[in-house]
Formats: structure tokens, C-alpha cells, sequence
């Protein structure tokens, strides 16, 4: 750290609120998941009364134990790593081509493509045209087309191209004296220096998949196909309307509050078991991405 | 014949045209090195032969193949980049075995081919290593590996030492040199460092502009400068260049500037100036400090003096233009600020047209 007796009391007094807020802003972000959690290991009637609020009340694991006793809830979880996995690889498949086919400068009509890229970002058909294009396209209700419907994304297409375009184009001819072919060069040079700009797109695709919700909810009805997020809403609305379900609250240690706070805490799991390993790369990746060295 | 021809190369980036004509022929294990300034086009006409740039016109032959619509790989050339461009994911091995593994050779001959160039080069210890973890020196040395291991028919080098501090520079410089003899593969240079190209060419090109101005062997080009552009460009400190009016005393010229007569050789061609001026440009050896009583003593107040170890540059303003002299500090010891006359030997002075900046005819000396 800056060693803060060389700062003048003005830019002391600037630092020291800028470290209050930055405070302020992550115990702001952490405080959901620390409720959640305890909420998931509360008795239902203490969740219910409003008694938690940074830790468990009555410590109980009911909630998790009917939750993993529940069929759909494992059909949804292999359905959204399913989604997560096989949308992230075809994502991946059209993204890296895509982001390197916009970075080379002797692409025919590289400004238009670019344009239609980054016109995605901003306008789309809206939700009606897209349900109705999928239709026809036979892709509801079926796997491929959640994976294929949302496999490219403008923003991540754009943040790849601007990486590949801050490599010097010495390697690439490098590549190309050596007798490397096209693809030869993306796959041996632009992919392997490519890293960081790739796993942090890779995250976006995986936390942008694991936390799919609204169109999963559109185009999917089949309850075999629905992944962990549509099934947790399935559960705050069926369970909350229930009236058999809300009267076990009498005798069973688990309520809705619960069982849908372990739903959440059993969805967020994998991704903080993924996200440190890909974390190094994700703050390189967004700073090498934006710079030009 | 590993030679390479060049026919009227031309360069155009949409209405700009950047290289105007150039030809030249580069013979079989020739070390031709391209000189200039920054943006006279000599990388622009590096990168055509290497096929990483369009020909707009003309024709590039290499081994007596026309190749203006052939593929950098198929080309048969190496070159080596300026920033190297060693592939940083790999180690040494892998950055020299590049090539050899696109080319899907086998196990056995990348495995001694990487052995063999280590050895020349001197990177048999860092063959482990990653580029990030060498010395500038090293990556030169990996960079030449990567270009030699394919053993192909020309080698190109564009700027390869421009990123070495002056140390390792020379040494590089040297290394160079000593690889061309051994080798023996025809090698185009690129560089803007006269020194450079005064000390590895066996030809040098200075080009300017987008146009060749001379060819010749680096004595040639030193000696004898067709025009006041080459004479600046090579030598260190270049070439003092100074406007005389010529007047002629009975059969002998001399050139009339700030109120010095400078004797010059008897050319021919110096008969139709007489009343005209020229530039006479004179090298920085070749002035020496006057000794009391010399006749034709050049009169320069001198304004500075750099000491320089073994020599001396004596500057001065002449005529309003710079003037430089390199000086001998052994024989003139100290004083060196205070010297005023100097003498120049006729026959040492190149002489230049005045409004065309070409060197008049009948000068040349022996290189």
C-alpha cells in the first residue's frame, strides 16, 4: 500500500472515504449471501418471524434434506450444468472464431460486421418475435435450443476481438512465415495468448448460463427440461400457495423461506467452487482486454 | 541460385504510393543490407519479398521463381521480427521447433534440429526456458534460431537489433556476421543504423523516400555518395556539407565560404560552375588541425569540443551550417578548443551540384 504519510491531510481524508465506501459496497454485496445462508440453516418458524439476521436461529439442516429428497430438484441441477456446460462450449465455438474472423484487418467488410456485432447490444426483436422465431424453429422446449438460441453474445464477441486485436501482428506473421495456416494461427498463437481474455469470457458464459432464468421460463415447459433457477421459482409459487405444504410448518422444522433459501445456496455453490480458480484470469482479462499495450 | 530479384517493385496503399519502382538482384549468399530513414520504405520492400505484404506491381523472384502470388510458407525465407516475436506460451525448444512442427516433421528431426541450431546459438542451457525468463540478447538469439532451424533458401532481418541496448548491439552485431559466414544463406537486413550496415553488408541499398538512391559495397557507398543524401546518411558523424561559390586561380579551383578559400581537385566538370555554387562536402576524418605556416588553412571558430576518449568532435557553424570535425586527441592533446586553422586535402573532398545534389562526375576514388 501507497505510504499514506506522503499524502497531504486533503488527499487523506479522500482515501479514508473512498475505503469507507468501497467498504460499505462489498459487506453490501456480501450480506445477502451470509442471510441466505442462514435463513437455509434456520428453523422454519424463526425465518418465518423475521428472527434472522446474520446468523442461524434454532440451527437445523430440514431445509437441505427436503430439498435433496426432491426429484426435480436433481432432474433441474443436471439440467443447469447441462445447459452451463454444453451452452458455455458452443458459446466458446462461435465466440473465439467470430471475435478473431472481426480482428483481422484484411476481413471484407470488417466495419459492417463489427457494426452488426455491436447493434446486437444495443436493439433486439424483443420477446414475442424471438419466442415465435424458435417456435418455428422447433427449438422450444428442447436443450439445443437454449444452448444454440443464446450462444452469441455482441459484448463477449467484442471484448475477445479488442484482445486479439492488441496482439502484435508480428506473431501472427511470425506464425504465417513458419507455415502456420489460418486456424493454425488462431489455435497455436492467438488462442494460447489468449488466456486471459478467454477464461474471463468463459465465465461470463457460465455465470450468464448458470443464473439463466427468464428465457429458460419462456421457452421451456417440460418440466424434465426446466433448469435449478426456473425450478426455484416453481417452488416459491407452488409452496407459497399451498396450503398443505404451509401447514407443516406446525410440525416440521423447514418452511418455504427455507427450502427456497437452500435451493439458492445449493445453486451458488458451484460457481464459488469454479470462481477461484478462473478469478486470476478474470481481473487480467477485463484490464487487458480495455487496454492496448 | 538462392538469389532474389527484385523488377520494378511498387507499393500503393490506395492513392499512396510508398515504394516507386525499386530493382534490385541480390545475389546467392550475398549479405544485402537496406538503409534509410524511418518511412523510406525499405521495411515495406522487406515485407513484399517476404509475402506479407502485396505487390502492387513489379515482380519478386527468389531461386528464380517468380513468387509475387505465393504464400509467405511456401516462399522458402525466414525472417527475423524487430520485437522478436517469440511466442511467449512456449519455451525455447518449442519457439525453434515452431516451424518444424507446423511442417508436421517428425519427432527425430525437430528433436536434432533443435540440438544443432542450440549449439550454434549458444541456448543448448535455456532450451527450458520462456522468452519472458531471457536476456534481450538470448531472445535475439532464439528469434535467429527460429529463422535458421528451417534452413531456408534467404534469410530476412527486419530491425533485429533496433531493440538491444549499444552493447549488445555490437556483440549481436558480430554474431550475425559470424552466422552469415558459416551458413553462407543469402540474407536481406533491414536497418536505419548506418553502422550496421556500414559493418555487416557485403552491399548496402540506401533508399529514401521509396527509392534506391546507391548500391554498393559499404566502401563504395562511403567514398564515393552519388548525392548529398547518401553522403549525410552514412559516416559518423556524417558528412559536413557546405555551400562555396567556385572561382577559378590560373588552372586550380577553389570554393569561396565564409571567407575561406578551400582548394579543390581539378574536375572537369567544375569548368561550367566557375561564378556558381556547389556543395562541398567534406568527411570529419579527413579535416586535421594546421600546424603554424601550412598554406590553404581553413579558418573555422570552433564552439564546442566532445571529447570522446581516443578522439575528439570538435563543432563549429560554417557558412550556417553545422560543421563537424573529428580529431585526433593524442597529437592535439588539450588544446583542441583552441585551434582555428585546419587543412583538407583536395582529393579527400566529394563535390555536389548545387541544385540537383548530385556528386559531379570524375571524383570517384578507388574504394
Amino acid at each position: 500500500m501507497t505510504n499514506m504519510n506522503l499524502y497531504s491531510p486533503g488527499d487523506k481524508v479522500f482515501v479514508y472515504l473512498c475505503m469507507f465506501l468501497i467498504s460499505v459496497f462489498a459487506l453490501s454485496t456480501l450480506y445477502p449471501f451470509i442471510y441466505i445462508a442462514a435463513i437455509s440453516l434456520s428453523t422454519g418458524f424463526e425465518a418465518r418471524a423475521g428472527n434472522v439476521v446474520l446468523t442461524p436461529v434454532d440451527t437445523t439442516l430440514a431445509a437441505y434434506e427436503y430439498v435433496v429428497a426432491q426429484r426435480e430438484f436433481w432432474v433441474s441441477y443436471r439440467n443447469t450444468f447441462i445447459y452451463t456446460i454444453g451452452g458455455t462450449i458452443t458459446s466458446l465455438l462461435f465466440i473465439i472464431p467470430g471475435a478473431y474472423a472481426l480482428s483481422r484487418p484484411h476481413l471484407y467488410g470488417r466495419r459492417f460486421w463489427n457494426l452488426m456485432v455491436a447493434f446486437t447490444m444495443w436493439f433486439n426483436a424483443g420477446l414475442i418475435p424471438f419466442f415465435l422465431n424458435m417456435r418455428d424453429l422447433g427449438l422450444l422446449d428442447s436443450y439445443i435450443g437454449i444452448m444454440l438460441g443464446f450462444a452469441i453474445n455482441g459484448f463477449n464477441v467484442i471484448l475477445l476481438r479488442n484482445f486479439f486485436e492488441a496482439i502484435p501482428q508480428s506473431f501472427e506473421e511470425a506464425a504465417r512465415m513458419d507455415g502456420a495456416n489460418e486456424f493454425q494461427v488462431l489455435w497455436k498463437v492467438y488462442m494460447p495468448l489468449s488466456k486471459p481474455a478467454i477464461a474471463t469470457v468463459t465465465l461470463f458464459c457460465v455465470v450468464g448460463r448458470w443464473n439463466g432464468f427468464f428465457w429458460a421460463m419462456v421457452l421451456l415447459q417440460d418440466g424434465e427440461k426446466i433448469p435449478l433457477q426456473v425450478y426455484l421459482r416453481q417452488v416459491i409459487a407452488q409452496l407459497s400457495d399451498d396450503e398443505e405444504f404451509t401447514a407443516t410448518l406446525l410440525d416440521q422444522a423447514y418452511s418455504v423461506e427455507t427450502v427456497t433459501a437452500a435451493i439458492i445456496v445449493a445453486s451458488i455453490i458451484p460457481v464459488l467452487i469454479f470462481y477461484p480458480f478462473i478469478q486470476k484470469y478474470f481481473n487480467k482479462g477485463i484490464m487487458l482486454g480495455g487496454v492496448k499495450e | 541460385m538462392s538469389g532474389v530479384q527484385l523488377d520494378g517493385i511498387i507499393k500503393r496503399y490506395g492513392a499512396v504510393q510508398v515504394v516507386h519502382g525499386v530493382d534490385l538482384n541480390v545475389a546467392e549468399k550475398e549479405f544485402v543490407v537496406l538503409v534509410g530513414p524511418s518511412g523510406c520504405g525499405k521495411s515495406t520492400t522487406l515485407r513484399m519479398i517476404a509475402g506479407l505484404e502485396e505487390i502492387s506491381d513489379g515482380e519478386v523472384t527468389i531461386d528464380g521463381r517468380m513468387v509475387n502470388r505465393v504464400a509467405p510458407k511456401d516462399r522458402d525465407v525466414a525472417m527475423v521480427f524487430q520485437n522478436y516475436a517469440l511466442y511467449p506460451h512456449l519455451n525455447v525448444a518449442d519457439n525453434i521447433a515452431f516451424g518444424l512442427r507446423i511442417r508436421r516433421e517428425s519427432k527425430e528431426v525437430i528433436a536434432s534440429s533443435i540440438d544443432e541450431v542450440a549449439g550454434i546459438l549458444g541456448l543448448t542451457d535455456y532450451l527450458d526456458r520462456r522468452p519472458a525468463d531471457l536476456s534481450g540478447g538470448q531472445r535475439q538469439r532464439v528469434a535467429m534460431g527460429r529463422a535458421i532451424v528451417r534452413r531456408p533458401k534467404v534469410f530476412l532481418f527486419d530491425e533485429p537489433l533496433s531493440n538491444l541496448d549499444a552493447k549488445l548491439r555490437t556483440q549481436m552485431r558480430a554474431e550475425i556476421k559470424r552466422l552469415h559466414n558459416r551458413l553462407g544463406v543469402t540474407s536481406i537486413y533491414v536497418t536505419h543504423d548506418q553502422v550496421e550496415a556500414m559493418t555487416l553488408a557485403d552491399r548496402i541499398v540506401v533508399m529514401h523516400d521509396g527509392r534506391i538512391e546507391q548500391v554498393g559495397t559499404p566502401m563504395e557507398l562511403f567514398m564515393n555518395p552519388v548525392n548529398t543524401f547518401v553522403a549525410s546518411f552514412l559516416g559518423s558523424p556524417p558528412m559536413n556539407q557546405v555551400t562555396a561559390k567556385v572561382e577559378k586561380v590560373g588552372s586550380d579551383f577553389v570554393g569561396v565560404f565564409a571567407g575561406n578559400r578551400l582548394p579543390l581537385a581539378r574536375l572537369g566538370d567544375l569548368e561550367a560552375r566557375v561564378g556558381q555554387d556547389v556543395v562541398v562536402g567534406i568527411r570529419p576524418e579527413y579535416v586535421t588541425p594546421a600546424t603554424d605556416g601550412v598554406k590553404d588553412q581553413v579558418r573555422i571558430e570552433l564552439d564546442l569540443v566532445e571529447t570522446l576518449g581516443s578522439e575528439a568532435l570538435l563543432h563549429a557553424m560554417l557558412a550556417d551550417a553545422p560543421f563537424v570535425i573529428k580529431a585526433d586527441t593524442t597529437t592535439a592533446a588539450s588544446k583542441l578548443s583552441d585551434v582555428t586553422g585546419f587543412t583538407i586535402a583536395p582529393e579527400l573532398i566529394r563535390i555536389f551540384d548545387g541544385e540537383t545534389d548530385l556528386a559531379l562526375a570524375g571524383q570517384d576514388r578507388p574504394a
